[in-house]
């Protein structure tokens, strides 16, 4: 399995206080990886990091590029679609607008217009809530928006932070359906965060347990839920 | 009734006037998310380069392209040097820096061209419009100018992909970097149109008032007037607010007994304050909705 | 509920005495002893006109410290202030001149006239915020100097040319001149109103304003009254900036419409940010740069001096963009040990 995505030994601050003291994992080409643990952990400061929103040291590697020198923006260009914490939607824009925004940075027209057919058949409510202020949807109906938006850029890796934030069990479920079928029929990479690792281990291959900024376990979703310690912290039983 | 139909057309020559420039404060406005109180010093800025490029031989439109050229590289500059640094700084601070920008460009423009009131040429003469007693050329100018920008602001904001762009990166320069948006090139670039813009105003605005360095004091603060009445978001209610102010202004000064012309600025302003406080965003500015 | 009792006795307190302000504030209590102790002997040791010049920057302190509370501490944008110290001015003249009032009554009465005026316009200022907010102070400055002209109003106001007001002398035959003895006023109501200021932050009501600036929303569903809060601020704000006014007049001796325009305002608010926002003792810093900076500028190049004092702004906005309280800050903290 070649890796998509490559970090090593990843510290990341805020200001003068390190979030992240040195942590190492991989993302495989066409897998679903998840990075667990619990508020607080370093798991949404993993994301920024990668896409250069914090300071940061260390080594990231996408295929054979290095990030560590890129602003927020090339990453997103090198086709790294990152759903942040709150969405990140554009509220004055319409939905449609906050579609063609996920595309901005591409220059095939056709492409473009195609993957937002495609974004609409996944998620029909924005079709119909196409003209509408994006900051007057619901929730779940943000999440979908964010996601659809970063489906626009055809992103080889997608992250996704808490994508199950606020939603209710339905939607969550709905959503991860559409998650797992982006990654099987698409190929999507995906990095995922999650506080639940319950639905999060459901869809990934492989997952990371973040405690304090360290990674303290690593294996196939199978063997973290087998794992007595994991079970006992972070799925309840 | 004469008096009033000569009012009005006083007031809407003016408010062309105050349209322009409240069309490149809403303009930068949108693109950098603030409001240049600089704008007023730098039109006219714009417009002693083309007087001086026009003493130095050139035909008047090579200088008014030239002078919006070198306007546009100029506000790119300013973008860069001075509120670049700044991008993360209290809004305070801005506002001083922008104060800063303003003595500067007031004084080197008195001590470059001196404070004597020049001359400048309307593009397209001012003699009365087809024989017209209330319109001339120039304000003819001035109107359809006006409106031309209007609608490729319009445009450019509307169905452009740099213009949605823009508008994002100022909206929430987090998220519009995150789908892969230069935001630092969208302000220097949203800096640039307005100096430009300004430089377009300026030389319209000259013919009438004649060029000198203080020449933009009083149109500035009716130009803000005029865009926040018209909401800041709004460039059709820049327009609005700028024909609204002019009118309202000769209005005020003819009609309104006891204090004649020396409160006309002073009552136009309340009864803009006094709209404000109904409306806090503008008679056309957009109403967001926060969801709590 | 705003505690006006707590303003009042933040009052009461300066005036008693400056000693027994909270606790472990030693440290401050002994760089203010040393540094009013330094200004008891400047006038005998400066030349008069400096002992002018430093009785302005002292006002103009009190000028910002009023700016300084209604926008460093409670959040509304302000481009207004030069009213605030119009009125307080005007109503020292006009009591002087047409009333024949003494001077240190002309004190109490602005400071009530100037909190009534910025009350009253902070009620209907509620619903404003930042830039529209800016706009309607900014009104307030360009009304000023017009009203103030207006004819009906001539026979008190002086019109275009303005008031002269007489210089009050030394009382109970104290052995100082006319400027040593108003530099001691301006010193003790300086004083008095910058320890009311700080004690005025420091209680419930102070904290109150700063809920309200940084979190206005939250600040309401904690039952703070913003409406009430935010107007009363104005008072407050205005007040302070209307007893620097009045005293302006006493110690220039002069009033005239066109004294009070945007600019001073503008410098009102290029001291508050040069100072420090929301940091009191930056007013010092921000007063004197706004009186002796310009003149310095003069000095450099009469044609350009706008230009190098802009110069000037734009550095410092750029080296320093939290005034001299961003400098201390960086100083002090680099002096510290830092926290692991």
């Amino acid at each position: 399995m070649t890796s998509l995505l490559d970090v090593r030994n990843l510290h990341a601050f805020y200001g003068k206080t390190a979030a992240l003291h040195g942590i190492t994992f991989q993302v495989d080409e066409g897998s679903v990886t998840a990075l667990l643990g619990a508020n607080g952990a370093g798991k949404t400061t993993t994301l920024r990091a990668i896409s250069g929103m914090i300071k940061r040291s260390g080594e990231i590697f996408l295929r054979e590029g290095s990030l560590m020198k890129s602003q927020t923006e090339d990453i997103a260009r090198l086709g790294v679609a990152h759903v942040p914490e709150g969405r990140g939607t554009f509220a004055k824009q319409t939905v449609e607008n906050n579609l063609r925004l996920g595309a901005i940075s591409r220059q095939d027209k056709a492409g473009v217009a195609g993957d937002m057919e495609m974004v609409y058949g996944l998620f029909p409510i924005l079709k119909k809530r196409r003209t509408q202020q994006a900051g007057l949807l619901s929730g779940g109906e943000q999440q979908m928006l964010a996601v659809g938006r970063a489906l626009m850029l055809r992103p080889k890796l997608l992250l996704l932070d808490e994508p199950s934030f606020g939603l209710a069990p339905l939607v969550v479920r709905e959503m991860f359906g559409i998650f797992r079928r982006l990654n099987k029929e698409q190929g999507v990479s995906i990095l995922l965060v999650e506080q639940n690792a319950s639905i999060a281990l459901d869809l990934a291959d492989h997952a990371y347990l973040i405690e304090t900024g360290r990674i303290v376990l690593a294996g196939t979703s199978a063997d973290m839920r087998n794992n007595e310690q994991l079970r006992n912290s972070y799925l309840g039983y | 009734m004469e008096l009033l139909g000569q009012q009005l057309t006083a007031g809407i020559a003016s408010g062309t006037i105050y349209a322009c420039i409240a069309l490149a404060l809403v303009m930068i406005y949108q693109a950098i998310g603030h409001v240049n109180f600089a704008q007023g010093e730098m039109a006219m800025f714009s417009t002693f380069i083309a007087w001086q490029l026009m003493r130095w031989g050139l035909p008047y439109w090579a200088a008014f392209a030239g002078a919006t050229v070198i306007s546009f590289a100029g506000g790119v500059l300013i973008d860069r040097l001075m509120f670049r640094p700044i991008r993360t700084a209290a809004v305070l601070t801005q506002i001083v820096m922008f104060v800063g920008l303003l003595a500067v460009l007031n004084s080197a423009a008195g001590f470059i061209w001196d404070f004597t009131s020049k001359p400048f040429p309307p593009p397209f003469g001012a003699d009365p419009l087809l024989g017209s007693r209330l319109v001339s050329t120039h304000q003819a100018t001035m109107v359809v100018a006006t409106f031309l920008l209007l609608v490729l602001l319009y445009v450019f904001f509307r169905n452009t992909r740099v213009g949605l762009a823009m508008q994002s990166a100022t909206e929430d320069p987090v998220s519009a970097s995150l789908v892969g948006i230069r935001v630092e090139w969208m302000i220097a670039l949203g800096w640039g149109m307005a100096a430009a813009i300004g430089a377009i105003a300026g030389m319209l605005i000259a013919p009438v008032v004649f060029l000198e360095p203080n020449m933009m004091r009083g149109i500035l603060l009716y130009g803000f007037a005029a865009a926040v009445l018209g909401g800041l978001s709004s460039p059709g209610g820049a327009v609005f607010g700028g024909f609204a102010v002019g009118i309202i202004e000769n209005l005020a000064g003819t009609y309104i007994p006891v204090v004649g012309g020396e409160l006309k600025l002073t009552i136009a302003l309340f009864i803009i304050i006094s709209v404000l406080v109904v409306r806090p965003t503008g008679l056309f500015g957009a109403t967001h909705t926060p969801r709590v | 509920m705003v505690d006006l009792s707590e303003i009042a006795s933040g009052f009461r307190h300066a005036s008693g005495g400056i000693v027994g302000v909270g606790r472990g504030r030693n440290r401050q209590v002994a760089i203010a002893i040393e540094t009013i102790a330094i200004l008891a002997i400047l006038p005998f040791v400066l030349h008069p006109f400096f002992v002018f010049q430093v009785t302005m920057v002292l006002i103009y302190a009190i000028a910002i410290i009023g700016l300084n509370l209604l926008t460093g501490f409670n959040g509304q944008l302000s481009l207004g202030h030069a009213a605030f110290y119009a009125i307080g001015a005007y109503t020292a003249a006009i009591m002087m001149n047409s009333f024949g009032v003494s001077y240190f009554w002309t004190l109490p009465a602005a400071a009530v006239i100037c909190f009534m005026f910025g009350f009253l316009f902070g009620l209907p200022a509620l619903r404003l915020d930042g830039v529209y907010l800016a706009l309607a102070t900014f009104a307030l400055s360009v009304a000023t100097p017009q009203i103030l002209k207006i004819h009906i109003f001539e026979q008190w106001t002086g019109g275009v040319q303005g008031l002269v007001i007489a210089k009050p002398d030394a009382p109970l035959g104290l052995p100082l001149t006319q400027d040593q003895w108003l530099y001691f006023f301006t010193l003790a109501v300086t004083i008095i109103m910058y320890v009311a200021a700080t004690n005025l932050i420091r209680t419930r009501t102070g904290r109150a304003m700063m809920a309200i600036r940084d979190n206005p929303l939250a600040a309401r569903s904690m039952g703070i009254n913003n409406p009430i809060y935010k107007a009363v601020t104005f008072g407050v704000s205005g007040l302070y900036t209307g007893i620097a006014g009045t005293l302006g007049a006493i110690v220039v001796q002069f009033v005239a419409p066109d004294s009070f325009t945007i600019y001073l305002s503008v410098a009102f608010l290029v001291g508050l940010v040069v100072g420090g926002v929301g940091w009191l003792p930056g007013a010092f810093f921000g007063a004197a740069f706004i009186l002796f900076v310009p003149n310095v500028a003069e000095h450099f190049s009469q044609g350009l001096s706008g230009a190098v004092y802009g110069l000037m702004l734009i550095v410092i906005m750029l080296v320093m963009p939290g005034g001299f309280a961003g400098a201390v800050r960086i100083v002090s903290s680099f002096l510290k040990k830092p926290s692991v």
